[in-house]
């Protein structure tokens, strides 16, 4: 209790890291429920990883002479939304080929996911091989240090998940009848195409923002497994994306104070407990189903 | 003489430019109940999808006929199989996506929608199930939920897509019966993917048979009468 006082008050050193922390706890989960709903959890773990070579390629340009050299292994103004378009970029190419082949049927769509996941991770450590600056602000990221998050970053993600919880929350019943049943959506003149984008966008916009601010593995935690929890208790849809971004949201802040507590880095400290959450809510789950008269365990 | 609804000229269906049936000519009266039968493969579902403007024609030309101008609204009741149970809707909130056609985008639903969505329910006598999950529901429920989902879009045209497949007899003939009623007594359009034979003869009044590569249209004692059936099946009896 005294370390999460302390990691509240407003003159804490490492505030910044701990409201991203709690934007990505809150939001990433909103737009991971999409993904649960499509099935496409295999694509919410590729993606993260897909946005980090985006990053790595940014980070990679100095080295190739494009931009100039950054200092510290964290980049500032130009280099940052350098950086952020380059994961943002890369998802979106990524979403966009995975669609195109997908609507052509040809070979496994699971195959090409994976294959996208491998070669990211291999290009991310190809491009940055040379160039230790940019190498050692990619480590950061993918062991999840939730540390140096400057106000550019934390103004970055709130503006960016102030807009994707906007235009989910205004479009919800767009982007669920466009999911739920497309053949329906186009039959009754919905512009289809023109939603998946859109909704898309959204995920992709998010995914490239928290990788960039908490990295990879802490972003597909956050995107998969609170709307994997919220699906286990949620009667309704409006509940599961309110459990879903409240496991994230309060998971997020006990998983930085356990952290901080155990001087632990924050991003696996995150995933690991988000894992227990899952774990405990699906025993939790069956042990009603056991112990719960036939009536009670319609849901 | 009656006025068509669809008309259908050298239609050519398929997938991806690859023709599965060509050459269909046929048309659907305004008020219509018709059968579509063929066999598996034979480019039912296809037809249906094209119809709808799901999937392009590959060649020729469907023609509607709207009413006052207002383009034509196909309420589109699909194989229950292919809505996933992972989405956690109610069977209210399944009938309400009917109205979404109508609907401006990020506007709510008004309550004459929702209105709408709960007298449908009661029309085909799902009123009990609104508030339930729809994905928990009998194969003969959710068929219920799904036709008043397609009657919530006010349509000009109900197309189902074997509505009939997977479910218990008396619910079968509930769910016809519940047809036949919409079309005599509103004058509801309708067409209807059934592979069962007797269902179809007493239920529908025209028949499109996809045979072979060919397309057969007529009223259902003509082209379903027995001698017609055998011959068309090749059974030589």
């Amino acid at each position: 209790m005294h370390t999460l006082l302390e990691i509240l008050d407003p003159g804490f050193l490492l505030r910044n890291s701990v409201h991203v922390s709690l934007l990505v706890g809150f939001v990433c989960p909103l737009a991971g429920v999409y993904l649960v709903l499509r099935r496409l959890i295999f694509m919410g773990v590729a993606l993260p990883q897909i946005s980090s070579a985006g990053i790595a390629f940014a980070f990679s340009l100095p080295a190739l002479g494009v931009m100039g050299h950054a200092h510290a292994g964290h980049f500032e103004g130009d280099q940052r939304m350098l950086a952020f378009l380059g994961g943002l970029g890369f998802t979106l190419a990524a979403i966009l080929g995975l669609a195109l082949l997908g609507r052509r049927g040809a070979g496994l769509p699971e195959g090409r996911i994976g294959t996208l996941y491998i070669l990211s991770g291999a290009w991310s450590i190809l491009l940055l091989v040379k160039n230790p600056t940019g190498e050692r602000g990619l480590l950061d990221l993918l062991r999840g240090e939730i540390i140096a998050v400057s106000n550019l970053d934390l103004g970055l993600t709130l503006g960016a998940f102030s807009l994707v919880v906007l235009v989910l929350t205004v479009f919800k019943r767009e982007f669920l009848f466009v999911s739920f049943d497309r053949d329906m959506a186009i039959t009754l003149r919905k512009q289809v195409l023109l939603w998946d984008c859109l909704l898309f966008l959204m995920i992709g916009l998010t995914i490239s923002i928290a990788v960039l601010t908490v990295g990879p593995l802490v972003t597909f935690g956050f995107l998969l497994i609170p709307p994997l929890v919220g699906h286990l208790v949620a009667r309704n849809m409006h509940q599961l994306f309110i459990i879903a971004s409240a496991v994230g949201g309060i998971s997020s802040l006990a998983g930085f104070a356990l952290a901080y507590h155990l001087d632990y880095p924050v991003g696996p400290t995150n995933v690991a407990l988000l894992g227990i959450v899952y774990l405990a809510t699906g025993l939790g789950r069956m042990l009603w189903r056991v112990l719960s008269p036939s009536p009670a365990r319609s849901r | 003489m009656t006025e068509a609804l669809i008309q259908i000229e050298g239609v050519a269906i398929g997938y991806d430019g690859h023709a599965v049936l060509s050459g269909i000519d046929a048309k659907l009266d305004r008020g219509s109940f018709t059968g579509l039968l063929g066999t598996n493969g034979s480019g039912k579902s296809t037809l249906i999808k094209t119809l709808l403007g799901i999937l392009p024609p590959i060649a020729g030309r469907i023609t509607t006929n709207p009413l006052l101008g207002h383009p034509v609204v196909f309420g589109y009741v699909p194989q229950r199989e292919t809505l996933d149970p992972v989405y956690l809707l109610s069977s209210f909130e399944v009938v309400l996506m009917g109205a979404c056609g109508r609907t401006r985008p990020g506007r709510l639903l008004g309550r004459g929608e929702r209105d709408l969505a709960h007298r449908c329910l009661c029309e085909v006598g799902a009123e009990e199930v609104a508030s339930r999950r729809y994905s928990q529901l009998s194969g003969g429920q959710k068929q219920r939920v799904l036709i008043a989902r397609a009657l919530t879009t006010r349509p000009d045209l109900l197309v189902l897509d074997e509505p009939t497949a997977g479910v218990d007899a008396a619910a079968t003939q509930s769910i016809l019966e519940l047809l036949v009623r919409l079309n005599r007594e509103q004058g509801l359009t309708i067409l209807m993917v059934n592979h069962d034979l007797p269902a179809v003869r007493r239920t529908v009044r025209e028949v499109l048979w996809l045979h072979q590569g060919t397309v057969l249209q007529g009223p259902v004692d003509q082209l379903l009468s027995r001698e017609r059936v055998e011959e068309l099946m090749e059974l030589g009896l």
